[in-house]
């Protein structure tokens, strides 16, 4: 369509599309139609701007919330489920300091084609083939050079999160732990006792199951402040009648989090592993090469082999102590 | 256009909500201890975009504690039901070989925590770049931009795509295949070359992140007992915990089977709580 006009151009590196080249364009061609079509390139030319300054806005926004302060506050002003703890022994020990408790680490690592990840039962042997950059698989008629690394993953080190009340949302605690019903169910049921007016509820917007407790959205804020306030409700779930405590819910988001890489002590990563023999033949005969002491190897207790044109991910977790 | 528009507006209008929120919200920095990693298994799904990105996911709770003071000491009961009389009665008279000191007993005060799933995924592709100076308008900073991390020699690689803005002075950028992103992320800066001079940006990770089945809760233990009262007595530590150990364990003090016992007597200690009767997730108190 720009075709059309004569834009004259003064700066070829500008953009061609503002206000003034549109108004003094040229128009070759009857009268109305091309006026139509101007209009359509001022409205055009209009929207442009417009999304410039909307993007402007946009990052200056998310500028501002990357750089948000909040000052941290120790205690909450608003009711909280409670949580049974237990004193076991433990007390710390020297300097550490142990803000939290990390569980269920899961890390999925993509393997590179033509690679070997090799995990040995003593971490004594990984390191000592690590202490060359290369290593020499021998094989029965020739002697491959491979480039060896160490594994290291990006793990969390430290985080920050931000958190607030959500006012459309609350948290439902004290869910029987039995299974007699399905997840599906008890939300179900749920959403059934909690949709009623006459249970002081409303219309459920959204609904979450947690551990031992579930999330419900509602449409509208009173019915929330109502449900928070009565707070204790007998529920009915399945076979019995089930005390249940109603609390805000306070949702969260991760400001920062720091990774720091952090090395896995038992394994190696070879890579660039030539074709020579297929897939499983190749798997196994690394496999006896990493086996043997006097090639620097020891106990495997893994071999993940990844042939050329194929991929995988490797999945790490922590040393169960 | 006007779509974009449209979506724009919406995006802004939820980030000025976001900002409006502070009053309301708290802010929690915690630190992430550092345990062994070992590999488990190795998987081959379909879907494509799962290789492009390292992820990660794990559970984070707060570890509360406790801060026993000079004098106080802990003690856990195997029976709930104990624990509870014992706070009940209030004072105890316990022996500890030939003098006798008179014990308070409390329910242990403990603060608010926070529970969450977080999950991330580490970009093999992309690196953030930050800090880039506003010395060149906005288009031909990009195509410096693209031509420094194409640098094999800094350890740049083929680039595939570049996100930049001149005003948060950020960009993003992709490179064709995997690995590159890990070799320029070795170093926290990279050279980036104009005409003029050369300029070390940051350079970072490019993460996606979210948390999941975020609670708050507030620590209540119900098995542990706090005890306060005990004079700096000549005997050390032990001996004491082993009097109030053997002072509890008896009916007849008012006690029952007892688990655990700790005080501090030469200076503070500092008690971790651990969920009770964990199943990996916190029970919650009715």
């Amino acid at each position: 369509m720009a075709e059309k006009f004569n834009f004259p151009v003064d700066d070829p590196s500008q953009d061609q599309l503002t206000w003034e080249n549109v108004s003094r364009a040229e128009i070759p061609g009857p009268q109305e139609e091309d006026e139509l079509w101007r209009k359509k390139l001022l409205k055009l030319c209009y929207l442009k701007e417009e999304q410039k300054r909307l993007k402007l806005r946009k990052e200056k926004l998310q500028q501002l919330q990357a750089e948000q302060y909040v000052p941290p506050k120790e205690e909450v002003p608003f009711p909280v489920p409670q949580a049974v703890l237990v004193f076991q022994g433990q007390t710390k020990v020297g300097k550490e300091v142990r803000e939290t408790v990390i569980s269920n680490l899961q890390i999925h690592y993509p393997l590179p084609e033509s690679s070997a990840l090799v995990s040995f039962e003593d971490p004594k042997v990984a390191a000592s083939l690590l202490q060359h950059q290369e290593h020499f698989i021998l094989l029965e008629e020739c002697r491959l050079r491979v480039p060896i690394h160490p594994v290291e993953l990006p793990v969390p080190a430290s985080i920050k999160v931000l958190t607030w009340l959500c006012s459309q949302k609350v948290l439902v605690v004290g869910l029987p732990t039995d299974r007699d019903l399905s997840e599906e169910q008890l939300l179900d049921k749920l959403e059934i006792f909690f949709g009623r007016p006459s249970n002081g509820g409303g219309e459920v917007t959204t609904r979450e199951l947690l551990p031992g407790a579930a999330v419900l959205g509602f449409a509208d804020d009173k019915v929330i402040q109502n449900l928070i306030q009565t707070c204790c409700f007998k529920v009915p779930l399945g076979s019995q009648e089930v005390p249940l405590r109603v609390f805000p819910y306070v949702d969260g988001k991760i400001q920062e989090m720091e990774i720091s890489p952090c090395p896995v002590p038992n394994s190696v990563l070879v890579l660039n592993i030539p074709d020579i023999l297929d897939g499983p033949d190749l798997e196994d005969t690394l496999e006896i090469h990493f086996q043997k002491p006097s090639q620097g190897g020891g106990e495997v207790e893994a071999l993940t082999f990844v042939a050329p044109g194929k991929r995988s991910l490797a999945l790490f977790t922590h040393e169960s102590t | 256009m006007v779509q974009t528009n449209t979506n724009l507006k919406i995006e802004i209008k939820k980030a000025e909500m976001e900002l409006q929120r502070p009053s309301s919200s708290y802010l929690v920095k915690k630190n992430i201890p550092t345990k062994e990693i070992k590999f488990i298994s190795a998987e081959s799904p379909k879907d494509d975009s799962q290789y492009s990105d390292i992820s990660c996911s794990f559970q984070v709770t707060t570890q509360l504690e406790y801060e026993l003071k000079k004098g106080q000491a802990l003690i856990t009961f195997e029976d709930e039901e104990v624990a509870q009389n014992v706070i009940k009665r209030g004072k105890h008279l316990v022996t500890f070989g030939s003098e006798e000191m008179k014990l308070m007993a409390k329910p242990v005060p403990l603060k608010t925590g926070l529970s969450l799933q977080v999950h991330s995924k580490i970009s093999k592709k992309k690196i953030d770049v930050a800090g880039i100076p506003n010395e060149l308008p906005e288009e031909q900073m990009r195509d410096k931009l693209a031509l420094s991390f194409s640098k094999s020699q800094n350890g740049g690689g083929e680039v595939e795509h570049v996100e930049y803005s001149v005003n948060t002075q950020r960009a993003v950028i992709t490179f064709l295949k995997n690995g590159v992103a890990d070799n320029i992320l070795k170093h926290k800066k990279y050279p980036l070359f104009t005409n003029t001079s050369c300029y070390q940006v940051d350079v970072s990770p490019h993460m996606k992140r979210n948390v999941k089945k975020l609670q708050v809760f507030s620590g209540i233990s119900k098995r542990t007992v706090l005890l306060t009262g005990l004079r700096n007595i000549q005997d050390d530590e032990e001996s004491i915990e082993e009097d109030i150990f053997i002072h509890f364990q008896k009916g007849s003090n008012g006690g029952g089977d007892v688990e655990v016992v700790k005080c501090a007597l030469k200076k503070p200690q500092i008690a971790y709580f651990e969920a009770d009767l964990d199943q990996g997730c916190l029970t919650w108190v009715q």
